[in-house]
């Protein structure tokens, strides 16, 4: 058979450069990477059949420059581009040059990334799609009146928030009609000190509301389908950190009602190929559209545990022109699947990012375990990239079996020279609230503040620890660790510190 | 037996390893570690009856440690002051460094401001991320050597205190 594309152009980088040449390789089609001058030793550049140097290590010399991009393509003879996430995944005019240059982009169409980019925009058209949205102002009023009924008719309590906003300031969550008055007054004040400027608004309040969001897929016959859900309310500065589905919120009827409204969304905005509406869920049971992303996203593996179904393949097809194959009508979702972003950040240090080079790196294996990862031993991980290094998914069939199974795999995975959260994502999932299905988007700020330090508990064996890698550094691995590209090693004298043969007599 | 100081938590601990067989015997203070090599920088140990592996690699004089999640950066006593995180290395609490290369955002704090310990002191952009560097003691501001949009690196210090006694 006829592979779909003669060659893919992969326009990204590190892990989701990688799921994406791995998907090419399952459909046979051979793929290409691009690099910059930072990445021109990294693992994705020598996981793809060919590798073209697009430029210098900042992103907009590079993996943001459409036409080295595009020129990239047409060098090597290809006929598609695959954006991945991020970069120009959800960029029109990357799109729009695509369709000039003849080349297929793996993913929905110029005017359907404009529409659903702009967030203003998107949501009008999707209201008069009946598709429900946060009630609340439309603009701001000085008429006490308009708020009032703004919240009789969104039902108390609602939010006033300053126009201006950002940190709580101007900030006032309202009960009752008769507190109305006094903290519209506060919120005016408080908004004019911050800001300078006291323009407020209203809106209902959503009281503990969880993340969830839908994965759909439409090919360009007509069909959409919706490959059900995902929840990530576990964030932190609205970075989403750990991601389940299928969500403990959702029971069949919500889950039918909810997924309907998100294929109405992508049919609405005319959308082609994969894309996420994403839903804030109160406790009552109401939804409310934020908006739909236009691109594969960073957690669509855990997906793809419960369904079987590769998201990044279905992508290719459609966008080969294939329709949606029979068996993606007919899913089921079975067992229940996790995932966690390895960030290179300290999770013991207010998530300060970290920096340095991977001096030891081991992956977990086993049933249901499954590593994104788009770093190897020896890399340099730099400040000139998202942190983001890799992605652990963990499938067990049950919820609490796959925290089980996500808390082992977690302590498994090794990676020495940079910081990580793991830790922090461990005493979130193992957090009585968590483990009872209690995660709305507030929980990292209610519940993960004040964390115990277990580093005293293991500080015997750390050292010893240190001391057996000290031997053992000295005798064989300074040759594989110069290999691997180690900063200069110094001779084993220099390195072994204070020690004496024979009797322990310490100098 | 070989002998290793390592400090932990402004302490130095100091360590005895002797090897017999493939086994490590580490003494620790009062306590007796034996660490089996699973490679180079796997070892499995039992702690409270449970097996538990231990990742560890040393470069130059730090050594680096997983235990069950937990990381640890464990330095040698050392004169020298190595590159990145000078400051933090040498404790000079009256100085305010970035944690890594980056560009100031914004200075939340100006010179004659009296500062308190943990007070945010300047936001710091880096991996498109801002990290806000706090103070490490309490006094006066006595010198402010950059302006927001300044790229920083680690070694020159962002903000200089006057402490107070």
């Amino acid at each position: 058979m006829k592979p779909l594309f003669n060659k893919i152009l992969v326009a990204n980088r590190s892990e989701i450069a990688i799921r994406v040449m791995n998907a090419c390789r399952t459909l046979g089609i051979p793929s290409v990477a691009v690099y910059s001058d930072a990445d021109s030793n990294s693992k994705h550049r020598y996981y793809a059949d060919e590798s073209v140097h697009i430029g210098a290590s900042s992103p907009r010399e590079s993996y943001l420059d459409i036409e080295k991009i595009i020129n990239a393509a047409k060098q090597t003879g290809c006929d598609a581009i695959h954006p991945g996430y991020g970069f120009l995944a959800e960029n029109p005019i990357l799109a729009q040059r695509c369709e000039e240059e003849k080349l297929t982009f793996i993913g929905p169409s110029p005017d359907a990334i404009r529409l659903l980019g702009n967030k203003v925009a998107s949501r009008v058209k999707m209201a008069d799609a009946g598709i429900p949205l946060i009630p609340g102002m439309k603009d701001s009023s000085a008429d006490i009146n308009l708020y009032r009924e703004t919240a009789q008719k969104a039902g108390y309590p609602v939010l006033i928030k300053a126009a201006a906003g950002g940190g709580g300031k101007g900030m006032r969550i309202v009960n009752s009609e008769d507190e109305l008055g006094a903290a519209l007054e506060a919120a005016r004040r408080e908004a004019k000190n911050a800001f300078d400027d006291d323009t407020v608004y209203l809106e209902k309040y959503i009281v503990n509301p969880r993340h969830i969001e839908f994965q759909v897929l439409a090919d360009n016959h007509g069909n959409t389908i919706h490959v059900f859900e995902r929840e990530g309310s576990i964030q932190r500065r609205h970075q989403k950190s750990i991601e389940e589905t299928p969500s403990v919120a959702l029971d069949d009827e919500l889950r039918a009602k909810m997924g309907a409204d998100a294929v109405k969304v992508a049919k609405t905005a005319g959308y082609r190929n994969a894309g996420t509406v994403e839903f804030l869920l109160d406790e009552t049971g109401h939804y409310y559209f934020l908006e739909m992303n236009t691109r594969i996203q960073v957690e669509h593996p855990i997906t793809e545990m419960v369904t079987g179904v590769d998201l990044v393949v279905e992508q290719i097809r459609i966008a080969a022109g294939l329709e949606l194959s029979e068996q993606l009508h007919h899913l089921t979702q079975r067992g229940h699947a996790i995932e966690c972003r390895i960030y290179a950040e300290d999770g013991e240090n207010n998530f300060m990012p970290s920096t340095g080079k991977i001096l030891f790196y081991s992956e977990p294996v086993g049933p249901g375990i499954r590593v994104d990862s788009g770093i190897v031993a020896g890399m340099d991980i730099t400040i000139d990239y998202d942190p983001i290094m890799a992605k652990l998914i963990v499938h067990a069939p049950t919820r609490e079996l796959a925290i089980k199974k996500m808390v082992d795999a977690l302590n498994a995975y090794k990676i020495l020279g940079v910081r990580t959260s793991k830790k922090f994502m461990i005493d979130c999932m193992l957090h009585p609230e968590f483990t009872a299905g209690r995660t709305y988007t507030n929980f990292i700020e209610n519940h993960m503040s004040n964390r115990e330090d277990e580093s005293n508990t293991y500080r015997h064996l750390a050292v010893a620890a240190a001391a057996v890698a000290s031997m053992t550094t000295n005798s064989k691995s300074t040759a594989q660790l110069s290999e691997t590209g180690g900063a200069t090693i110094p001779s084993p004298w220099e390195i072994i510190g204070a020690w004496q043969i024979g009797d322990s007599i310490h100098v | 037996m070989y002998n290793f100081e390592f400090i932990y938590d402004d302490e130095t601990l100091t360590t005895a390893v002797e090897k017999q067989g493939e086994t490590f015997r580490v003494t620790v203070g009062e306590s007796t570690i034996e660490l089996q090599p699973i490679s180079e920088n796997l070892f499995s140990t039992i702690i409270d009856g449970q097996r538990k592996v231990v990742a560890a690699v040393r470069s130059k004089d730090t050594c680096y440690i997983d235990i069950d999640s937990v990381l640890f950066e464990l330095r040698e006593p050392s004169d020298d002051i190595y590159g990145a995180g000078a400051g933090d290395a040498a404790g000079e609490k009256d100085k305010v460094f970035a944690p890594m290369p980056g560009k100031v955002v914004k200075l939340l704090v100006a010179v004659g401001d009296e500062v308190t310990e943990k007070q945010p002191m300047v936001i710091v952009e880096a991996m498109k991320m801002e990290n806000t560097v706090l103070s490490k003691a309490k006094g006066t501001v006595k010198a402010v050597n950059f302006a927001a949009g300044d790229q920083v690196d680690t070694d020159t210090p962002i903000i200089e205190l006057e402490l107070e006694e």
